[in-house]
């Protein structure tokens, strides 16, 4: 029981991180029409950014969280305006290898922006505020990571359905060239969707640090596991992906536990395959339609 | 004396509650030229795409008659129709634009390899020999076509007239009995559209082979066709040589309508 | 004048006796880079120098399979680094058993070219953006086996001296010897370089170009999707491994922790910033992206390969799509356009 609760508390949080970073990257691609490979090392970037800040100027993580955010804010638009928009007329692969090139851009610029060493930081409700419940100890800052997620998520999806602007996010996503012709700001659209995933990048970041500390590769089993979660659920959904994140981070906890550490990863990932071998578009995809 | 080679016997499709096609019969005997006209939207590309199997989902049959061995063509797969000796063009030009002409050509060939892809590697004689032959074929066949010259360079670029002309070289490759063109003419101009015609006779002629063509330019079908099918919303209205289909009141109806 | 159109004569005559026999430049390509293999025993290069060429030659054949998928079949993978590592680490357990190279490196092949044909019949189900989401996690599984199944040996594993064809006893630590396997690397990198010029030039090239430029053309040509998705997926695997086989032979050293999907980034920047589609160019690419920062940035600007190569590729597509081997083509273009107007001028000037 005590394990069981353990899991399940931790699959939650994990849950919540991974469908963060799945919503950022659905953002992006129901917008631009690329898989942003780029997303978990956007949010690492201003990650480090908010560690950097902590370490140099002793702010506390508050600060530095909300700091981080903007600097993720403006990082979206400046991929947006200097690299995505020009390429706006490249094919599908030429972009996701856009996005690769921006990966490599990254990783390169972080030793030169930030030293070598590795930093921290910390959580955002130190650990010694937790409970107890059936033996099992659940942190405030867990409660906290989920709540958080919970209402963003949730706010997300009803600014999404019911604004205007989500509106035109939703027919941006459907057929750009249309959506241009009928006066929606396509341009403004995806910008703010970029900023925007980029931000849920870095909360993603910001969740995950505490665990592994801050370096390049933080995120990339996060990334992964929200490109899991995208393709799990359908990437034609806003739903789909966070409830593709939740199974994901189940069945990786679980297996990791009851199985072994990296045969339970191994079987997950496999397992996830023959799935989409079988329903390539996800749970709730939809397969598009081709004329000859 | 004629001899069918192509029957449709109540074909339907269906995208959705859409019926593109609707309960359509009709036959093409060898030899001719026949036109299948009816205004936009009327479902003639969707035939087509039934006739060569890229869509599976038709109800009714669809059968080829090649020397008395008549075949449902639903059974062949979409990529097996070439062999049958039936061969298609596409509304929207489909050529590889950066391959050379020559190796688009070499593309409606590709069934006619023996060799496979070891030989290929190890460029073995008989690899050597087989290309050379096809590539005299390609050759013979740009020559009669007009566009020999333009061989080696790339289908990107050209004019629009070079890229139909092409796609109509590519079916020659595959020694068709019987090729279908999804408006042929489309996009020419009127010097374009009199070498074409002519062009359709000679292929006739001289590879003898049976034309059911899509088109628009009514003059242009009136000329060619031995005979036309005229649809309306996937529905047949008649099948006649030309000059009856002008008289025809279902058919002046379907246009003037479709026209208002 | 004269002399410009003489220089062009002999150009054209060669380069079009060259492309009749277009075995004869690989051929003439190889000695000159197998030549750098003996540079070291001058003094004229040090010997970390050669290993850096010795980089560029194996991941030549990587990129080669890599431009087959991306180039000519318009597929991606983000797995490529897996089946290097594949080939090397697969060659090292093996031989570790026992097995005798040649025996060892064909396992190999077979395993990983199995592998490949799998995620062929994987990506004919999935749209060409979720195909590089699948092969990502076919990168990661592998990357995972490496570093934490023991057979692969933790930190490395040790291939030592390899008995070449049964009786050439070839040592990375004999400098003799490591100018012998510079040798035998590049001649697997010509072999393999004509092995690809033959097959995209042959009916296979032109199924795998018409299956990503035209599928509807493709099927009515009666060119089968799920046989060229599996040839290529196969080709690309093959030819990953290969390099990976290479680099077993040639470094004999193998470490497990190198087949990240990083590695398989800088291979996509080597494929897009070369030339899509260009043997040549695919060296090109490859000179560029390890090359240029290894052999020379790195004195002074310090390790900035991956910020070089990310803006390269960025910069490349969207500017430059072909990549740099075009730039020849661009070069000869202003040439004769430049000529064209001087020979015009030149006319006027007399009337
Ligand atoms: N793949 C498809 N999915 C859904 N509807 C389709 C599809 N293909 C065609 N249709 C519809 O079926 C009808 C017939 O289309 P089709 O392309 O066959 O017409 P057509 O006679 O070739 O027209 P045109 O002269 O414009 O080429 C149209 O209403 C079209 O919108
Ligand atoms: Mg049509």
């Amino acid at each position: 029981m005590t394990d069981f609760l353990r899991l399940l508390f931790n699959s939650l949080e994990t849950g919540s991180v991974y469908a963060l970073a799945a919503l950022g990257i659905v953002l992006i691609f129901r917008t631009s029409r690329t898989t942003n490979f780029a997303q978990g090392l956007i949010g690492t970037f201003n990650a480090y950014i908010a560690a950097f800040l902590m370490l140099r100027f002793g702010f506390g993580i508050w600060t530095v969280a909300l700091a981080a955010l903007v600097t993720a804010f403006i990082t979206g638009i400046v991929i947006d305006t200097l690299i995505i928009r020009p390429a706006a007329k490249v094919s599908p692969i030429s972009k996701q290898i856009i996005t690769l090139g921006i990966i490599m851009v990254l990783i390169g610029i972080l030793p030169w922006f930030f030293g070598v060493d590795s930093m921290t930081l910390p959580r955002f409700i130190p650990t010694e505020y937790s409970l107890t419940i059936f033996g099992a100890n659940l942190r405030y800052n867990t409660i906290f990571v989920i709540v958080l997620s919970t209402l963003l998520m949730g706010a997300m999806f009803w600014f999404i359905q019911f604004t205007k602007w989500g509106l035109a996010t939703r027919v941006t996503a459907s057929d750009e060239t249309t959506s241009k012709l009928m006066g929606v700001p396509t341009k403004t659209v995806t910008m703010v969707s970029w900023a925007t995933a980029a931000m849920l990048g870095t909360l993603a970041a910001l969740f995950v640090a505490p665990r592994v500390s801050v370096y390049a590769n933080m995120l990339l089993t996060v990334q992964i596991s929200a490109f899991f979660a995208g393709t799990l659920g359908g990437f034609s959904t806003f739903f789909g992906p966070v409830v593709g994140a939740f199974i994901i981070s189940f069945a990786r906890n679980f297996t990791q536990f009851y199985i072994s550490d990296i045969w339970g990863n191994v079987l997950v990932y496999t397992s996830i395959l023959v799935f989409l071998y079988f329903k390539p578009y996800g749970i709730f995809g939809k397969k598009p339609t081709k004329k000859v | 004396m004629s001899k069918p080679i192509l029957v449709l016997d109540n074909v339907c499709m269906y995208f959705g509650g859409l019926k593109a096609v609707d309960n359509l019969s009709f036959t093409v005997n060898e030899g001719e030229i026949v036109g299948l006209i009816g205004p936009n939207g009327a479902g003639k590309t969707t035939v087509f795409n039934c006739i060569t199997q890229f869509y599976k989902e038709y109800t009714g049959d669809i059968y080829f008659i090649n020397n008395d061995v008549k075949k449902d063509l639903r059974d062949i797969k979409v990529t097996e129709i070439i062999n049958q000796g039936l061969v298609r063009t596409f509304q929207n030009v489909e050529l590889i634009p950066d391959l050379s002409i020559l190796d688009n050509l070499l593309i409606g060939a590709h069934n006619q390899y023996e060799t496979g892809i070891i030989s290929h590697i190890l460029r073995t004689k008989k690899a050597r020999e087989e290309e050379q032959v096809l590539k005299e074929k390609a050759y013979e066949i740009l020559k009669f076509l007009n566009i020999f010259e333009l061989k080696d360079f790339y289908v990107k670029g050209q004019p629009y007239g070079v890229m139909k002309k092409i796609e109509i070289a590519r079916t020659l490759m595959s020694n068709p009995k019987m090729i279908i063109l999804d408006e042929p003419a489309a996009g020419l101009n009127d010097r374009e559209t009199d070498e074409l015609e002519n062009l359709i006779y000679e292929i006739k002629k001289k590879f003898n082979t049976t034309i059911l063509l899509i088109e628009h330019d009514m003059g242009f079908v009136m000329n060619i066709c031995d005979r036309i099918v005229a649809i309306n919303f996937g529905k047949f209205l008649a099948m006649d040589t030309p000059k009856n289909i002008q008289k025809n009141k279902d058919v002046q109806e379907a246009y003037l309508g479709s026209d208002a | 004048m004269k002399i410009l159109n003489q220089i062009e004569n002999f150009f054209g005559t060669l380069s079009k006796r060259l492309t009749k026999h277009p075995i004869v430049p690989f051929l003439i390509f190889g000695f000159v880079i197998a030549s750098i293999g003996f540079l070291p025993h001058t003094g004229f290069i040090r010997w970390g120098t050669m290993g850096i060429y010795a980089y560029i030659v194996i991941f030549t054949v990587v990129a080669m399979g890599l431009n087959l998928l991306l180039g000519f079949s318009g597929l991606i993978s983000l797995g490529t680094a897996g089946f290097v590592g594949a080939g090397a680490l697969g060659l090292g357990v093996f031989m570790n058993m026992g097995i005798p190279f040649e025996i060892a490196a064909l396992l190999v092949l077979i395993i990983a070219g199995s592998i490949g044909a799998l995620i062929g019949l994987f990506s004919l189900k999935v749209e060409g953006i979720y195909l590089a989401i699948a092969t990502l996690f076919v990168g990661e599984i592998l990357r995972q086996i490496y570093t934490q199944v023991e057979i692969f040996g933790g930190q490395a594993i040790r291939i030592g001296t390899v008995r070449f064809l049964g009786f050439i006893n070839l040592s990375m630590i004999n400098q003799t010897q490591r100018s012998f396997l510079f040798l035998i690397i590049t001649i697997l990198m010509v072999l393999m370089m004509i092995i690809m010029h033959n097959i995209v030039k042959s009916k296979t090239g032109r199924a795998l170009m018409a299956i990503s430029r035209s599928q509807h053309a493709a099927q009515a040509m009666g060119i089968s999707l799920l046989k060229y998705r599996l040839t290529a997926f196969i080709l690309a695997t093959l030819f990953a491994t290969f390099g990976g086989i290479m680099y077993g032979l040639y470094f004999q050293n193998v470490p497990t922790t190198a087949w990240t999907l990083d590695l398989s980034l800088f291979v996509i920047a080597m494929v897009v910033v070369g030339g899509l589609k260009s043997i040549y160019g695919t060296f090109l690419g490859v000179f560029i992206i390890h090359g240029v920062p290894n052999l020379w940035l790195k004195n002074v600007f310090g390790d900035i390969s991956y910020i070089f190569s990310g803006i390269l590729i960025i910069l490349v597509i969207i500017f430059y799509p072909y990549g740099f081997i075009y730039i020849w083509y661009d070069l000869k273009k202003i040439y004769f356009k430049y000529k064209a107007r001087w020979s015009k001028k030149k006319v006027t000037d007399h009337e």
